[in-house]
């Protein structure tokens, strides 16, 4: 079976947030609730990276370990979702994970956070697919419909890719390889007079480091 | 015209030889040349890679904003809630464990061989004042909260391994869910028990050499001897500076995390919750000894809690520096209906509300 993931291209980011936008409006996310968001570092300096973070669906996920009425469960895809009818509003999950994908609708005192949400790679949850009730609770069910995430499809470079993690790397991997060394130093090289291995001279695009 | 146009073959051989040894030494030394650029100083290590090494740092030097307003939301890998995961899991659960039902076992495999602790010389049938009615409204109020909060956390931490399989996911996630709900209404009530224990139960809980004596015959416990001791003996003081540690660092942990109002990061609430787990394990463990010995552990124990009034045997063999004291003072033998004639006593100094303690201090010299 295909396992799913998602991977975001640092080199191509630029932080235009479609992909938070993609979400909201596919899912219904009510207000402030962010299943995705977008990290930039070095803001305005050079070398400055963006990154689209959500879920990363992981194969030992820490969330659903610490869960303590164990209330995820991984499909045979490897996408890690859970059950809002189970889960209690307890928190943990947040504490555990390195991303902090878990996210509760109410802010309120004696620890009511109300049902846990996140990303579900447009998976939907445990009812029925496509059904009302699953819209409600989850958001859209893109998979059972043979689609992809929303957030990557509407994607505008290309940066945040999803899907089989096999033809994710092979993507990846040509990229690596048009842009070879001076792919990674974009910005670095020929800025500000720091050091650095220059571009060859044939080398075109962005990742040349030539603009 | 022939030695200028065709050069003599050994000129030639002389040439190609030349061009083919500056031929050799080109493909020789320059793919030499990064590892002397290197060795100058200049930079040849990929930036991106210390950049993404900095990120994948728990202390982020890197500058990370994000467009959400999260608490969080700019960090974008934070590595210790792998950490406390594996705590919690790993080692709190199993160690917890370990740790309830071993003193489950000890206080089981005590009872068995020494028994209950009975009144050597029978009861007397003379009455002792021992603990006044708020002394016992207060300690009864807290031992309440106690139970109800320690068994909704013990649910919380060992259902999923205990309760599941009992109940099934929905049954257990009700539970767990008014677990939840009971723990964390009843717990900011806590502190005010644990600040009414201290007010009320602190007198005579100073710490003397005379309880270091009493830790030494272990109480008396071995071979019928009597180990001095006044209103409070060693043990006792030790369980009331352990109420009063652990349930302050508990209440206040606690407060942390029932009230996530305040910025509290992801960091913060997985510390708070190591310092409340750990101590409410360690908690529990130790309020089974106190409520086994205030029970079924030591004959005449639990009236005094419960009445106010103990015997005066009892207050001989246990507490015997007191039972002088109130000898003294005349308060053996006093009739349960006349507290007020009690209270109005001159000799004996509630203080308000007190513990009945003959005036001048606690007996404990």
């Amino acid at each position: 079976m295909a396992r799913m993931k998602f991977f975001c291209d640092a080199e191509r980011c630029i932080e235009c947030n479609g992909c938070v936008t993609a979400c909201k409006n596919v899912n219904e996310v009510p207000w402030g609730i962010n299943r995705r968001r977008v990290v930039t570092i070095n803001d305005g300096k050079p070398g400055e990276r963006s990154l689209s973070v959500a879920c990363m669906h992981c194969s030992d996920a820490p969330c659903m370990a610490v869960c303590p009425v164990d209330c995820f469960y991984q499909t045979a895809d490897g996408l890690v979702l859970h059950d809002k009818d189970i889960c209690i509003g307890c928190g943990y999950c947040f504490y555990a994970c390195p991303f902090g994908a878990p996210q509760f609708p109410t802010e309120g005192a004696f620890g009511s956070r109300g049902k846990m949400d996140k990303c579900t790679f447009c998976a939907g949850g445990p009812e029925a697919d496509g059904s009302a009730e699953e819209r409600r609770k989850y958001g859209a069910n893109r998979l059972a419909e043979g689609k992809l995430p929303a957030c990557a499809e509407m994607c505008a470079t290309k940066a945040l890719l999803a899907g089989d993690a096999d033809v994710v790397a092979d993507i990846y991997r040509e990229r690596v390889a048009y842009r070879g060394a001076a792919g990674m130093q974009r910005g670095w090289g020929v800025a500000y007079g720091k050091p650095g291995v220059q571009a060859g001279k044939d080398m075109k695009g962005k990742a040349a480091g030539k603009d | 015209m022939s030695d200028i146009a065709a050069p003599s073959p050994r000129l030639r051989y002389r040439r190609a030889f030349r061009i083919s040894v500056l031929l050799l030494a080109f493909v020789l030394i320059v793919p030499l040349v990064p590892y002397g650029l290197a060795a100058t100083g200049v930079q040849l290590t990929n930036p991106g890679a210390d950049l993404w090494r900095e990120v994948r740092q728990r202390v982020q030097p890197y500058e990370a904003t994000t467009q959400v307003k999260d608490i969080d939301g700019a960090a974008l890998i934070n590595t210790w809630g792998e950490t406390w995961r594996e705590f919690r899991s790993d080692r709190l659960v199993p160690i917890g464990g370990g740790i309830l039902l071993g003193t489950l076992g000890l206080i089981a495999a005590f009872y068995l061989i020494r028994g209950r602790i009975r009144i050597e010389g029978g009861r007397s049938g003379e009455l002792v004042p021992r603990f006044s009615v708020n002394q016992r409204v207060v300690h009864w109020f807290a031992a309440g909260l106690f139970v109800i909060l320690g068994l909704t956390g013990l649910v919380l931490l060992y259902g999923r391994y205990v309760l599941i399989p009992l109940l099934g996911p929905e049954g257990f996630s009700a539970t767990a869910a008014a677990c939840k709900e009971v723990h964390n209404l009843f717990g900011p009530i806590f502190p005010f028990a644990i600040v009414g224990l201290m007010v009320l139960f602190g007198r005579g809980n100073r710490f003397r050499w005379l309880d270091v004596k009493w830790f030494i015959k272990a109480g008396g416990l071995f071979g019928h001897r009597i180990a001095d001791s006044g209103y409070y003996n060693g043990g006792q003081k030790t369980w009331f500076w352990m109420t009063v540690l652990f349930g302050l660092l508990i209440s206040i942990s606690g407060l942390v995390l029932d009230f996530p109002l305040f910025g509290q990061g992801r960091e913060l609430m997985a510390a708070a919750h190591v310092v409340h787990a750990v101590i409410a394990v360690v908690f529990i463990a130790a309020s089974l000894g106190h409520i086994y010995i205030g029970t079924l552990g030591m004959e005449g124990a639990s009236e005094s809690m419960t009445r106010g009034y103990v015997d005066g045997n009892w207050a001989k063999e246990h507490h015997n520096l007191w039972y002088a004291e109130m000898e003294k003072a005349g308060m053996v033998g006093v009739d349960e209906n006349a507290l007020e004639e009690v209270r109005r006593h001159d000799d004996i100094d509630f203080r308000g509300f007190g513990s009945p303690l003959p005036k001048g201090g606690d007996t404990g010299h």
